[in-house]
């Protein structure tokens, strides 16, 4: 089952559209890559589907209950963590938890209990000061624990790791990571090696629309095996190779590469250089990058 | 239910440890001191001004003071209570709005119009408890010094200038759910008050303004009665809890 469907969702700040005929769907137990650079229409996508915000167009069903705009009752299957979560700096991260506990209606003794094991999870179970004192990283994660509290079916977050250090980056997408069993997760983020690193499936988003969707892998076969690169033993070799094989592109002392190629024709260069007894170091079919694949899209 | 005496807790927890109790309860204690010891000091004041008077050729005599001078500067030093109040207050939604401190409260699942009643409370209570710290610390003095009994209705007249604030806190929240930034509401605020002031001097109309309330301190010196200030406090209270609701109705369809 979906736990989120999103159906020819649009929406505009005056005469600007932000948001164009979206419609994508998120099954459960996932980490699911909401990519795009700044100013794509993540964030407002993500408030839209927490009701903050209202849409022109379309509609948004959670957990197969429709988002309504204000008083959104579909909330209660979500946490939220925005991208840069704002507590109440006077009070201490288990106050705001039982804050929290109680506003989503949790019994006493239960926010006591999630509170404990979630500021576990986050690291910040020691933590007595009060959130105004708090580092960046340190939000992030009560962040998450805040998000997580009323155990949602599906947890958003917003670009959770842009602001983070690399160590504070990395706490945060174990968490992500290890909460997937319990939820489904949403993450938002231009940060293409976190999104490689967590996410099940992914979506594109260029101006308000979906370009490009689907699994990790299927994303990435879409321009797959398209580049080979020749690692040679030496410069002098190098100059053999670009001279039995030429089309290529030296890229440093020893490495060229061929754009444009397949698999038959990377056989073939094979055959050639094993003919010629020349020797090298390594030959490979290029993975293709998210990062090519994101610079590819946003560029079209 | 729960949900509205949460977020009531977490309103009294914020003013209590962010200083604001401290302040207000310090502003309107010295106000309520300021009155009786104003009239007490006025005597001596005259006394010592009298030498440099009399070379300009004035003579003052013996000045009296009772309760009722205590009571005039009450009303007074009101409205600078109510200015610090509404500045202090005027960005009770708003901060939370820019800050964006709502946003986690909202996808918890709070209805939206408990917020704002949340905030109408604490505003209330506040406003209650310094507005009678002063009350009650005039009426005190007064009592200990002169006597009380010298003014007419003075605790209707003094429920009069209260109902302003109260209509004052209603304004605060109306504009709070259509603005965005605390000087909005403020601005907007201080605007609507203007705006009755300025009505007020037109003949027939001037008695169903709110502002005409600000007259009530004439009544402890037998200058109108309770009566004629009926329509201004029906006015007063029905205008109040109309703009509580709208303020809700555009507080339920606001982009946050």
């Amino acid at each position: 089952m979906n736990i989120l469907t999103l159906n020819q969702v649009s929406k505009s700040f005056g005469s600007k559209q932000v948001v164009k005929n979206l419609s994508f769907e998120v099954p459960e137990h996932i980490v699911y890559g909401f990519i795009g650079k700044n100013g794509a229409g993540k964030t407002t996508t993500m408030k839209m589907i927490l009701g903050l915000v209202k849409m022109d167009e379309g509609e948004i069903k959670v957990n197969g209950s429709k988002v309504t705009f204000g008083q959104n009752t579909t909330n209660q299957y979500i946490g939220y963590l925005p991208d840069v979560p704002e507590y109440y700096g006077y009070m201490t991260p288990r106050e705001y938890l039982k804050l929290c506990g109680r506003i989503t209606g949790m019994e006493e003794k239960e926010i006591q209990k999630k509170s404990d094991e979630l500021l576990e999870l986050v690291g910040l179970s020691q933590e007595k000061r009060r959130i105004k004192g708090f580092s960046r990283g340190m939000k992030q994660r009560l962040g998450i624990a805040q998000a997580l509290l009323n155990s949602p079916k599906l947890l958003i977050c917003d670009e959770p790791t842009s602001a983070l250090d690399p160590v504070g980056r990395k706490e945060i997408l174990e968490v992500l990571s290890k909460v997937k069993e319990h939820t489904t997760v949403i993450f938002s983020t231009h940060i293409l090696s976190d999104v490689e690193r967590i996410c099940d499936e992914v979506a594109f988003l260029h101006e308000g629309s979906i370009v490009m969707k689907g699994t990790l892998a299927e994303v990435k076969s879409l321009r797959k095996g398209t580049t080979v690169e020749v690692e040679c033993a030496g410069s002098d070799e190098t100059d053999r190779v670009l001279s039995l094989l030429p089309g290529g592109k030296r890229v440093s002392e020893t490495s060229i590469i061929y754009e444009k190629t397949n698999q038959k024709r990377m056989n073939e260069m094979m055959k050639v250089l094993a003919e010629h007894d020349v020797k090298i170091q390594r030959i490979e079919m290029l993975e293709p990058t998210l990062e090519d694949l994101f610079v590819e899209v946003v560029s079209k | 239910m729960r949900q509205l005496t949460t977020f009531i807790q977490k309103e009294f927890m914020e003013v209590c440890r962010n200083n604001k109790l401290m302040i207000c309860t310090i502003v309107f204690f010295l106000l309520g001191i300021m009155n009786p010891a104003i009239a007490k000091l006025t005597p001596w004041l005259f006394e010592k001004l009298s030498s440099s008077y009399e070379d300009m050729g004035i003579i003052l005599t013996d000045v009296k003071v009772n309760a009722l001078t205590s009571w005039e500067q009450f009303y007074k030093n009101l409205p600078i209570g109510m200015v610090v109040f509404v500045l202090m207050f005027s960005s009770i939604v708003a901060s939370e709005l820019e800050r964006g401190t709502l946003i986690n409260i909202l996808t918890k699942g709070m209805a939206r119009w408990k917020i704002l009643a949340s905030k109408g409370i604490l505003l209330l209570v506040m406003w209650t408890g310094c507005y009678f710290l002063t009350y009650g610390i005039t009426y005190v003095y007064n009592d200990i010094y002169w006597d009380n009994a010298i003014g007419k209705n003075l605790f209707f007249s003094a429920l009069c200038m209260y109902l302003l604030g109260v209509w004052l806190i209603s304004l605060i929240l109306l504009m709070s759910a259509l603005a965005n930034h605390g000087t909005g509401v403020a601005l907007g605020t201080s605007v609507v008050f203007l705006i009755c002031y300025l009505i007020s001097v037109i003949p027939n109309v001037e008695k169903y303004l709110p502002t005409k309330l600000m007259e009530c301190s004439q009544i402890p010196f037998g200058r109108g009665t309770p009566d004629d200030f009926t329509y201004a406090i029906v006015i007063i209270i029905l205008w109040s809890l109309m703009d509580v609701m709208i303020g809700i109705l555009v507080f339920n369809k606001k982009n946050i």
